[in-house]
């Protein structure tokens, strides 16, 4: 904000109110985030094994971490979170802009079309996973169903396990679920958009494209990068529905950081090991979101808009 | 083990029990635990839970109260366990077990022998009990066994078309498989996808690590040698995967296998697209119910194949109740799971078609059905009694199994989706599982 | 004229484009709803039976133990446990939220981008990776299986994207007019109660829903810490309908739709605000 407000009885107590106010958030975090991953920390540096408290103090250095980057296994992991993350968020974002322009322009029944758009939000993700499960299971499933009674393909098309297609389906069930969080946020953003602009433009003979290219879009885009931002914060929670979908397999082709996390720590014990694993991948959520914070701040500055 | 021979195993008081119906379980004395809270932790589902409806005559008898503080399916449940080992919180006494799990835990649960009489004892089939001991402690008491036997659609083995067909093509009579390479012919012969489908299997997970193995030891290999050497990379191991891979390649069984768990090959039976399914016993009452299977009365079943090295498999386990070490009450907890297992409420699971630990109520439950004239349950029961009786061997009850299947599951995968090789894979996974055992100390 | 004909027709486009991403968006959801009605002989068939021929409750019935041999889920208190969590949690969140959001939106310090940085980064970390080392330290402190617990849980989770609207929210309020206030004799706080939080109310709102959305559905942490009915939430209820064998996917879908609805209710009533709130105060004209 630009405008500081000036009145100098006021300036001795600014000093601790922020302080103050942001004191109740911060001990929350500090509490439910910061120390736990301060012990996790630790234990990447141990043979840590659940089955054996003992294995707590058991002090191995670096080995947790030599492991695992020496595992290629763990590196294709990496990769494929990578691969996961870009592909959802971007399409994502592609969906719910297309949602978000459709809506927008729609009068009639728009609040009814507003809850049907925010319909997935209400899915919980595990149960997000049974249900994509069940739908493309290829045998009793009911998309092939529905292709086999249309008679489109040749019916029995493994979606799960499937090389490109296993990937494929886990990346649709993550944007099935999230695409509405872009869309509400987008279309709050459209709704926010001052109309002069778009009428001068319209005076000046621009087409819908132009129109759409040059005032809408930079206009949307903060709107775009604080649901980018908020979606890199919370996608792992897609691990629910990979996790009930394909488990990682077959043959590690959907298999994630996340689901090999699990993997790692609770069925082989190996706490310690998993741990260095998160702490990897938390890296790589903290390199996301980064990027798309800093990206909005510079799409702020671009807007002539707040800080 | 002989079915004939556990029937003089059967304690007196098992058959006192039994024989006087359900108002004679104050027969037996579960004892007084006045005004004490039992503290579990049980395997949940709609295939366990009934049993649990008895819980409150326990409470009953012996005026103490039951707390189930989780109720999980077992997956779930490991997980609860060793985060219980973790933070220290094993303040409860009974908690579900399962074979396969139980050497992971280590030393949390106690050996039975101190608290359970050996009249009680004696009521079990001596093998579940074998199986059920680790490191020479019983650590749990056996509630039921599973074991699998292939369910086979009757009407396509009476198809006077098919028997001819097949005989023209293969040589042979088509009557239900004896052997592996027979059921992987008539798998491919009745294959007709998309629309059905020889047979399936589980794709997944210790899934298929399970049935890799059964199928090893009936082709004559082993996981491991004496000195826990992994050996599972054998002519054996090979042929094994084969077996899986070939069915695959030829369409024989869904495309989606590699990703189904036990639901998918029970539901995927129960739809009728499926000709043959090795599957569990629990699931024979559910394929016979009109209501949940579109197969119900056209069910044929017969023993697990044979493999090439003149074994049936039986890849088999228990699902077991444990006490902890650190229990405020250990007689009344053990005084809990004799009433659990007792003959009398394992007749509730067996009517179920869960495969029971006491011989009698093998024959119990076999008179039962005949009684009622269901045929198909009577079959179920007398099938499977001899599959316990001479096929069933479990995994190797040692603490890294889960782990050591953790690294071969995914290059059976491999394997099969022809990824690798099927040695090259086989070799890969027994390294990793090489450095499993050294890792913790058995090499 | 022309260009009449044209709009026409890209109306109608539009309504068919609309109808179609919403059929994509409404189906697979309608799907499990539909489920929850029907038996499992129906939804498993091969070929599939599209018509239902069969709509019943008695799914409904079977979690509620209606019917022989079964045992009821105890859903009353996964429900219960569920809104209380989930409501508190929320309110606690916008509290703090709104002591936060306040602060970055009306004070100068120093190094402000980096505290709000460091807020959204407490986010980032996936909650299998923190579910261990949580359960170690709630162990301790005697809060596994309590419902204070996952409250507690819920709030972090909630409290960064909380702080992020409400402070957008509050930026968009020009300053004049809580200065006014106080130059009309009220204090700051009073100024705020009075001027500025009664303009932010749909901010509030539409960070609530999110919030309620989030500790409504979430899963991961929950199905970790929480264990008996003490706590057990709704989604982690879900998993009663698992065995080591089977899942009943008709009873999973009806449970779904017990979870479904109050969510939806709640996000239909709040909608209005929704949209309001997520313009971040985007004051037109």
């Amino acid at each position: 904000m630009s405008i500081v407000s000036v009145q100098p009885r006021r300036k001795s107590r600014r000093d601790w109110t922020p302080a103050l106010l942001l004191s109740p958030a911060f001990l929350v975090l500090i509490f439910v985030v910061l120390v736990p991953l301060l012990f996790s920390l630790y234990t990447s540096f141990t043979n840590y094994r659940l089955i054996r408290p003992d294995s707590l103090y058991e002090w191995i250095g670096l080995r947790n971490y030599q492991r695992i980057f020496t595992d290629s296994k763990f590196w294709a992991a990496f990769g494929r979170t990578i691969i996961f993350l870009t592909l959802a968020l971007n399409l994502e974002f592609i969906f719910g802009l297309g949602i978000a322009l459709l809506i927008n322009k729609i009068t009639w029944g728009q609040r009814t079309l507003r809850t049907i758009m925010m319909f997935p939000m209400m899915f919980s993700p595990i149960l997000v996973g049974y249900q994509f499960k069940f739908i493309f299971n290829d045998n009793i499933g009911l998309l092939n169903n529905a292709l086999q009674s249309l008679g489109i393909g040749d019916g029995a098309i493994a979606w799960l396990v499937d090389k490109p297609l296993g990937m494929f389906t886990i990346i649709f069930a993550e944007v099935w679920m999230s695409t509405s969080v872009f869309a509400i946020l987008l279309l709050a953003g459209l709704f926010a958009m001052p109309r002069d602009p778009l009428e001068a433009a319209k005076v000046d003979g621009c087409n819908s494209w132009q129109v759409f290219r040059h005032i809408t879009l930079p206009f949307l885009m903060p709107f775009a990068f604080i649901a980018m931002t908020i979606r890199s914060l919370d996608v792992a929670r897609a691990y629910d529905i990979v996790d009930v979908m394909t488990g990682g397999g077959p043959a590690n082709r959907t298999e994630l950081l996340w689901t090999m996390i699990a993997r790692v720590g609770y069925d082989n014990s190996r706490m310690g090991q998993a741990n260095a694993m998160a702490y990897v991948s938390i890296l790589l959520s903290i390199a996301f979101t980064y990027y798309f914070f800093t990206k909005l701040i510079a799409a702020r500055k671009y807007m002539g808009g707040a800080e | 083990m002989k079915l004939t021979s556990m029937k003089a195993l059967v304690s007196g008081v098992a058959l006192s029990v039994f024989a006087f119906g359900s108002t004679s379980a104050q027969e037996f004395d579960y004892g007084s635990f006045e005004g004490y809270t039992l503290r579990v932790k049980l395997i949940g589902g709609a295939q366990y839970e009934p049993l649990y409806a008895v819980i409150s005559r326990w409470e009953e008898m012996t005026g103490a109260s039951v707390n189930i503080l989780s109720r999980k399916n077992h997956f779930e449940l490991d997980r609860e366990i060793k985060q219980d080992i973790a933070a220290g919180t094993l303040n409860w006494c009974v908690g579900s077990n399962h074979t396969s799990f139980a050497p992971q835990y280590g030393g949390i649960y106690m050996d039975l022998n101190e608290v359970i009489g050996d009249d009680v004892l004696a009521g079990f089939q001596s093998l579940a009990l074998a199986n059920s001991t680790v490191d020479g402690r019983l650590v749990q008491l056996p509630r039921h066994s599973d074991v699998s036997n292939l369910f086979y659609l009757k009407s396509l083995f009476e198809d006077a078309d098919n028997q001819t067909a097949f005989k023209a093509e293969y040589g042979y009579d088509l009557t239900p498989p004896e052997t592996w390479d027979q059921f992987k012919d008539m798998a491919i012969f009745f294959a007709d996808a998309p629309t059905f489908y020889g047979t399936q299997y589980v794709g997944k997970d210790e899934a298929i690590t399970g049935r890799f193995y059964e199928m090893l030891v009936a082709n004559g290999g082993a996981l491991f040698d004496a000195d826990w050497n992994p050996t599972f990379n054998s002519a054996a191991g090979v042929e094994s995967v084969q077996w899986f891979k070939d069915l695959y390649d030829a369409k024989a069984v869904p495309a989606g296998v590699l990703n189904y768990l036990w639901d998918d090959t029970g539901l995927g039976f129960a739809s009728g697209t499926i000709a043959m399914n090795l599957d569990w016993a629990g699931w024979a009452s559910f394929f016979n119910d009109p209501e949940n299977s579109q197969i119900a009365g056209n069910i044929g079943l017969v023993r697990a194949p044979v493999g090439s090295g003149g074994l049936r498999s039986g890849w088999a386990g228990s699902h077991t109740f444990s006490i902890t070490e650190t229990c405020d009450n250990s007689a009344a907890a053990a005084s809990f799971i004799t009433f659990l297992t007792s003959a009398e409420n394992q007749m509730i699971e067996a009517r179920n078609g869960l495969l029971p630990t006491r011989g009698r109520v093998w024959d119990d439950v076999i008179a039962e059905f005949d009684a009622a004239g269901n045929e198909f349950m009577v079959n179920v029961f007398e099938t499977y009694a001899v599959s316990m009786a001479e096929d069933a061997f479990t995994p190797p009850l040692i603490a890294p199994w889960i782990e050591v299947s953790n690294e071969i599951w995914p290059r059976l995968q491999a394997a099969i989706l022809g990824e690798m090789g099927i040695q090259e894979a086989l070799d890969e996974a027994a390294d990793a599982a090489r450095l499993v055992m050294e890792d913790a100390g058995y090499l | 004229m022309a260009s009449k004909t044209k709009k026409q027709i890209g109306k109608v486009a539009n309504w068919i484009l609309t109808f179609v991403l919403m059929l994509v968006i409404g189906l697979p959801g309608l799907w499990v709803v539909l489920t929850a009605f029907r038996p499992n002989r129906e939804i498993l068939a091969k070929p599939a039976i599209w018509i239902p021929e069969k709509l019943s409750l008695d799914n409904f019935g079977k979690i509620f133990g209606y019917g022989v041999d079964q045992i009821a889920i105890p859903v009353p208190s996964y429900f219960a446990n569920s809104l209380i969590i989930s409501l508190t949690s929320t309110a606690i969140a916008l509290l703090i939220g709104m002591s936060g959001g306040y602060a970055f939106a009306r004070f100068r310090f120093k190094r402000k981008n980096g505290y709000f940085l460091a807020l959204m980064l407490s986010r980032t970390v996936p909650g299998i990776a923190l579910s261990l080392p949580i359960f170690m330290v709630w162990s301790r402190l005697g809060l596994i299986d309590t419902k204070m617990g996952m409250i507690i849980i819920y709030v972090a989770l909630n409290i960064p994207f909380t702080i992020w609207l409400i402070d957008g929210f509050f930026r968009q309020i020009p300053k004049e007019m809580s200065e006014a206030a106080q130059v009309d004799g009220c204090t700051r706080w009073q100024a705020f109660w009075k001027i500025e939080f009664p303009l932010a109310k749909s901010g509030v709102a539409s960070a609530g829903i999110f919030a309620f959305l989030t500790s409504w559905n979430e899963y991961a942490l929950a199905s970790q810490l929480t264990r008996s009915t003490d706590s057990k939430t709704l989604p982690v209820g879900l998993m009663d309908f698992t065995a080591q064998f089977t899942i009943d996917w008709a009873g999973m879908s009806a449970m779904a739709v017990i979870i479904i609805v109050p969510a939806l209710i709640l996000t239909f009533l709040v909608q209005k605000h929704l949209i309001a709130g997520l313009t971040f105060g985007g004051v037109k004209g």
